[in-house]
């Protein structure tokens, strides 16, 4: 189609007015050609960009696809996400709030486990106080001064005696720390822990200061830093400030270690953590079954859908069970069996008429063989007749001639349509039957007043078809040249190249308006109902021509422009059975108008005649692809290729453009080749960016 | 058919019902406490350290000279490892020549300053002298070991201050370090050295036996490698006549050595500046099980020791299994029975590990009634037996075989009282049976060297006084007298020397109180290396049992339970064999955690062997 609108004017396919030519249009045509090839990929811009892009795109590509097509991952994937998400959110709740209850705990026991460590230190320093004054009276070695009992009060041994006997009661629980008051450091005063605690750096520097500026406990979360490479812990610390013997204050603290608690805490966290990765595989698995329970019929029913859309009307989708899914399968199945029977229905009349057809064919032959045998009889002794009788007997046997024509192309035809042609293919000349067909042609051909010329017969032309029927194509396409072509000459053109051989009739006369190359083939169809049919044409003709060509699996197409004549190609393989590739002859002949306009130009054009070309698969509607930036704007008012009735054939009318560099093989007709030039793969050309892979599926020229 | 699938239907959902009770029976089994399964070893996890830790402040800017004695004194208690900070209290020459590792005194209640430590008031002085004193209890030499004392003391310190800085720095101080006493307990432990005894070697392998030589050190810096330097440094002055050490004189770790602790698989590796030509293995090996020994004082579970050579060339080294044949330790040997006289004076015995009551005569002669046995004793291989008999007569030593026959006594004492005449006999590892004759006209102490010879008299130069009890260590190097002078026993630990060729034949000298404040010692046991189980009672207290240091010192370790009248006792080196006493009650044990128990009402003089 694209490349039937390819040689189209903008007016439509074969108009003959607007077509653009000129040099202009040429070179226009070769920059288009490029930038519609980039603008095709959708990449504009360096290829190193290009590169990166796709290199980029390309592993995340598949996945895509898959999350685009696949709906069961993508609700897996939301369910996961959102029951990860609240699992984390209750986990940061849940352990928060066992954090607050278990430091609850812990800071009401150690309250009142330093509240009694401290009044102990009270204690223990006013007996010391006490004690003292009376021993040194007593104490014989103690060597107290009495002069003055607070200064030389020995609080060295003393401290160290009171920090080891608080803490003995928590081995492991707690333990305690003196610190001088302030930066009172030098003055008798060390710090002193128990259990390998860091005193300086395990009570923090602004709790000391407030145990400082008052007498009373002030509690602080800290870290607990060990000596010995035990590691720190989280702890707690409670602070006073007491008095020494000798009354001088000293900052006594308790540090507990939240060590039990953290313990705890790291247990709430594991289980929540455990528990948490259970319900999400809980949760997505529980979706990934709902959903498939879901999607399996509905994928199913798609596979059954697409089947049916391929023909295959017999398939049925699986029921079980009464649920919503089993309904939908039901109305389905209704749906498939409906239309099958309807089709059944519509096959079985359609096959009622064709046989209505062949037997009323039929039917008529036997009268007919009664009249035309009294109508001979009567054709014979015309001469005894008056004038007027005898004009109406010769018209009465011409007229019966017409009909049996008419009667032998609907009895081939009903043939064609009931499937019953065979084909007898064997190796024959074309030449011979060419020279044949010429030859028979030649009469009609002197009455017209126009000479048939052969082109291309110096060398045999062999090709394995069924001799009869080429002929009879043949024959059909010359006698309707030779009529439509205005006197002037027909020329005949052979050519085998590849794997084909084709047949091109180009005569000069009326031509053919825009869209008429694929309704030529149609039945019982005329160019201008008005028009004389000097040779009695049935209107079968073509259309027979076209099946026999089908039969051969080659092509029967026709080009032709308004005022510039016309070309019927028939295109055959060389051994039957093998699909055609392309076709040794360019749908439209070279000395069409444009393509003289572009010989005007004085382009190169050499090799055309191993131009070869692969045909499009007709597809009716295909503007999506332009092959050329040049065409493109035709291309939106040319489309009368597609006539859908002549959609199944291969030969419908249309036309092979031949690229315009030599070499390279492109398709560029839109309703050729149905379906073998699909699978022959054409090779696209390279500055095609997006490489189809899927044979048959859309060729595109440039 | 439709009444089939129901029918299936509720089967099946029968069977998913019994599924879910099945399940919920397994999880309500995982949601209780278990009461049953597999049995495990219990790891022993490491006591946690409560210990007080002192850390020593450098002296403040501008405190006086009673805050700067104050500060030093305090910093004398913290486990600074060379005293760096209290050196901060000292001038720098002060610092550079004081010594503290000379000597360290303890004090009862810690030091005291006196008054007139502060400069006068009524001009600025420069200069100052304080005093130091308190009560004295012990010191601790160069050589780490304790040496009980009293009196006072009083030491004078000096104070300058430097014109320069104006800070009061100590200028003049005694070497050494002066701590109170719970500080001093605090701060450090004792440990004994093992060496072995000089020529005494035990049974017919002739291994030398380990003899302990307790020293103290600072537990809190790197105690491990303060003590292997002290070994290798040799014993301390009191025992050396008497043992001899496997290390070349001159041996000491290799420099810049510290921090010795044992590996994961419980082996300490001790670097030594030996040359590696210069040891046999044979010395090696000695060198590695005094290690092993020693060590194990502070890693009790210590496996092995490796010594390295200069060039870190293994020398050898010696496990637990190995030590045991190089070398006879008297605690790693179990005795297999207690012995004791029953009410018929029969000498009987019974399984250490029994928690029973029941005994039974032991074989040979001692174990038949009739001999009037007073006390027994029993060799360390558990062959051969002494006993007094004849109210403190007579001794014999006979076999512990069955059928063997008395025989002749081998000793007969002259006394006029059984309390005057022999005393409760004793052996040690070596075979040598030691007793003392307690005839006030002719006390004197002898020895039947392997149990069989003519008791030949020992020479007990500094004794004063009569020998009233006597216990030989296992060693045979150390001996426990019991002396009485005056009315008062007292406890004294000799040291015993050998014959050594010179024909002075043994004589047990360097006699030194093990406890000074004990005035009526009533009965004694080895009860470990350098521990004895001591009976007795101080100035005017009543009985206590406790257990002392051969050096002097007192043990930081629970006393057993009172226990009234007590007249003798026995316990061994290897301390889960439960002490025995001899009381008023007859004689009871004391197994490891548990409270004191009969074992005879009439049953006396009970002994291990030993």
């Amino acid at each position: 189609m694209s490349g039937d609108s390819a040689a189209s004017a903008p007016g439509g396919s074969g108009a003959r007015p607007g077509r653009p030519v000129g040099r202009t249009a040429a070179g226009a045509r070769w920059r288009a050609m490029f930038d519609g090839g980039l603008l095709e990929g959708g990449v504009q811009g360096s290829p190193v960009l290009r590169l990166l892009l796709r290199w980029v795109r390309r592993p995340l590509l598949p996945v895509m696809r898959l999350w685009r097509r696949n709906i069961q991952l993508r609700v897996v994937a939301t369910t996961l996400l959102m029951s990860l998400g609240v699992v984390l959110l209750l986990g940061f709740v849940v352990i928060g709030q066992v954090r607050n209850g278990l430091l609850d705990a812990k800071v009401k026991a150690s309250q009142s486990q330093a509240t009694g460590g401290f009044a102990v230190a009270k204690q223990k320093a006013d007996e010391a106080a006490g004690g003292t004054g009376a021993g040194a009276g007593t104490g014989a070695g103690d060597g107290t001064a009495t002069g003055d009992g607070r200064q030389s009060q020995n609080v060295i041994q003393w401290m160290s005696d009171l920090v080891e006997s608080l803490s003995s009661g928590g081995a492991g629980a707690f333990d305690v720390v003196t610190l001088p008051v302030g930066d009172d450091s030098g003055g008798g005063r060390s710090p002193r822990g128990s259990g390998n605690v860091n005193p300086t750096s395990s009570v923090p520097a602004a709790l000391r200061e407030r145990v400082n500026s008052g007498t009373s406990a002030v509690q602080s979360n800290t870290r607990i830093v060990y000596y010995g490479g035990k590691d720190s812990q989280p702890g707690l610390v409670i602070g006073k400030q007491v008095n020494d013997p000798n009354g001088r204050p000293y900052e006594l603290y308790y540090l507990f270690p939240l060590t039990q608690e953290e313990k705890s805490l790291s247990l709430v966290k594991g289980t929540l953590a455990t528990a948490g990765l259970f319900v999400v595989v809980l949760l997505g698995a529980i979706a990934w079954l709902v959903v498939r329970q879901v999607v399996t019929p509905v994928r199913m029913a798609a596979g059954i859908a697409e089947r049916l859309s391929a023909g295959r009307l017999q398939e049925r989708m699986k029921v079980t069970g009464e649920d919503d899914i089993a309904r939908l399968g039901e109305a389905f199945n209704k749906m498939a069996q409906n239309l099958q029977g309807k089709i059944q229905q519509l096959e079985d009349l359609s096959r009622m008429q064709r046989r209505f057809v062949s037997d009323v064919s039929h039917e008529l032959r036997t009268p007919l063989t009664t009249v035309r045998m009294a109508a001979d009889v009567i054709h014979e002794a015309r001469e005894d007749f008056d004038p007027v009788t005898a004009r109406s007997a010769e018209l009465l046997a011409d007229q019966l001639d017409r009909f049996e024509s008419l009667l032998a192309d609907l009895l081939e035809i009903s043939r064609f349509d009931a499937g019953a042609a065979a084909l007898e293919a064997e190796p024959i000349d074309l030449r011979e039957v060419v020279r044949r067909v010429v030859s028979g042609a030649e009469p009609l051909a002197e009455r017209k007043g126009t000479h048939v010329r052969v082109l291309g017969d110096q060398q045999p032309v062999v090709a394995e078809a069924d001799a009869r029927r080429v002929e009879r194509i043949l024959r059909n396409l010359v006698v309707n040249a030779v009529e439509h072509g205005e006197g002037k000459d027909v020329v005949v053109k052979l050519a085998a190249a590849g794997g084909a051989v084709a047949i091109a009739v180009r005569d000069y006369g009326v031509g053919l308006k825009p869209g008429e190359a694929t309704r030529v083939f149609s039945r019982f169809w005329r160019a201008d109902p008005a028009r004389a049919r000097t040779t009695g044409g049935t209107g079968l003709g073509l259309s027979i021509a076209l099946e026999d060509a089908r039969l051969h699996g080659g092509w029967l197409q026709a080009w032709g422009e308004p005022g510039g004549g016309s070309q019927f190609r028939l295109t055959l393989p060389r051994t039957a059975d093998e699909p055609l590739r392309g076709s040794p002859i360019p749908l439209e002949p070279k000395d069409s108008r444009r393509n003289r306009g572009l010989d005007d130009a004085g382009l190169p054009r050499a090799g055309e005649e191993k131009r070869a070309t692969v045909p499009v698969q007709q597809n009716g509607v295909q503007p999506a692809l332009p092959p050329r930036a040049e065409i493109a704007p035709r291309l939106t008012t040319s489309t009368p290729a597609a006539d859908p009735t002549a959609l199944p054939g291969n030969g419908n009318g249309a036309r092979v453009v031949p690229r315009p560099s030599a070499g390279a093989r492109h398709p560029v007709d839109g309703s050729a080749a149905h379906p073998a030039p699909g699978a022959g793969a054409g090779r696209p050309d390279a500055a095609v960016p997006e490489d189809s892979t899927e044979p048959g599926e859309a060729f595109r020229g440039r | 058919m439709a009444a089939d699938r129901e029918g299936g239907a509720r089967r099946r959902s029968w069977r998913a019902v019994a599924y879910a009770a099945l399940g919920a029976v397994l999880l309500a089994g995982c949601a209780s406490m278990p009461d049953s399964g597999d049995l495990r070893d219990v790891e022993s996890t490491p006591r946690q350290d409560t210990g007080v830790r002192v850390f020593a402040m450098p002296p403040a800017d501008g405190a006086g000279p009673g805050e700067i004695m104050q500060g030093f004194l305090e910093a004398l208690t913290s486990d600074d490892p060379g005293y760096d900070t209290a050196r901060k209290y000292l001038t720098a020459e002060a610092a550079r020549t004081w010594r503290p590792e000379r000597s360290t005194t303890v004090l009862a209640n810690g030091p005291t300053i006196e008054t007139d430590c502060r400069p006068g008031g009524r001009e600025e002085t420069n200069s100052v002298t304080c005093v130091l004193a308190g009560s004295q209890v012990a010191t601790v030499d160069a050589q780490q070991a304790y040496q009980p004392a009293d009196g006072t003391y009083r030491k004078k310190l000096h104070l300058t201050k430097d014109p320069k800085s104006g800070q009061w720095r100590i200028d003049g101080l005694p070497d050494g370090v002066v701590m109170g006493k719970s500080d001093f307990q605090r701060n450090y432990t004792s440990v004994g050295k093992y060496y072995f005894a000089s020529d005494a070697s035990v049974g017919a392998s002739g291994q030398p036996a380990a003899v302990a030589d307790p020293v103290f050190v600072r537990s809190k810096v790197d105690a491990m490698t303060e003590l292997v330097r002290s070994l290798l440094k040799g014993p301390t002055t009191w025992l050396r006549p008497v043992v001899r050490s496997s290390f070349p004189t001159g041996t000491g770790l290799q420099k810049g050595v510290s921090g010795l602790a044992p590996d994961d698989q419980n082996k300490v590796t001790v670097p030594l500046n030996l040359k590696p030509s210069r040891v046999t293995p044979g010395k090696c090996t000695e060198m590695a099980t005094q290690m092993l020994f020693t060590l194990r004082n502070l890693a009790p579970t210590l496996d092995s020791v490796e010594l390295r050579g200069t060039g870190d060339d293994r020398l050898c080294e010696v496990n637990g299994e190995r030590a045991k044949s190089v070398a006879w330790h008297g605690s790693s040997k179990r005795p297999d029975f207690l012995y004791f006289l029953d009410g018929k004076h029969r000498m009987v015995r019974m399984q250490t590990g029994s928690t029973g009551t029941a005994s039974a005569p032991v074989p040979g002669p001692l174990g038949e009634a009739g001999r009037g046995l007073q006390s027994v004793a029993v060799s360390r291989d558990e062959q051969t037996a002494a006993g007094i008999a004849d109210e403190g007569r007579t001794l014999y030593v006979t076999s512990l075989a069955s059928g063997g026959s008395l025989g002749a006594p081998l000793m007969t004492s002259a006394g006029t009282t059984p309390d005057h005449r022999l005393a409760t006999p004793s052996w040690d590892a070596r075979g040598d049976l030691w007793v003392a004759d307690r005839d006030p006209h002719r006390p004197r102490l002898f020895v039947l060297e392997q149990g069989a010879e003519k008791p030949a008299p020992v020479a007990v130069p500094d004794l004063s006084g009569r020998i009233e009890d006597v216990r030989v260590a296992a060693d045979g190097a150390r001996i426990a007298l019991v002396v009485e002078k005056d009315g008062k026993q007292s406890l004294l630990i000799g040291r015993i020397q050998r014959d050594d060729g010179t024909g002075q034949g043994i004589s047990v000298d360097g006699l030194r109180s093990a406890a000074p404040d004990l005035e009526q010692v009533s009965a004694i046991s080895w009860a470990g290396d350098s521990r004895l189980l001591v009976v007795g009672q101080e100035q005017g207290g009543v009985q206590q049992m406790r257990y002392v240091q051969v050096d002097g010192s007192t043990l930081d370790g629970p006393a057993p339970g009172a226990l009234t009248s007590v007249k003798a006792v026995a316990a061994s080196e290897d301390d889960r064999v439960p002490l025995v006493a001899y009381s008023e009650d007859g004689i009871v044990r004391l197994p490891a955690g548990a409270q004191w128990q009969k074992v005879d009402k009439d049953g006396s003089a009970p002994v291990y062997p030993g």
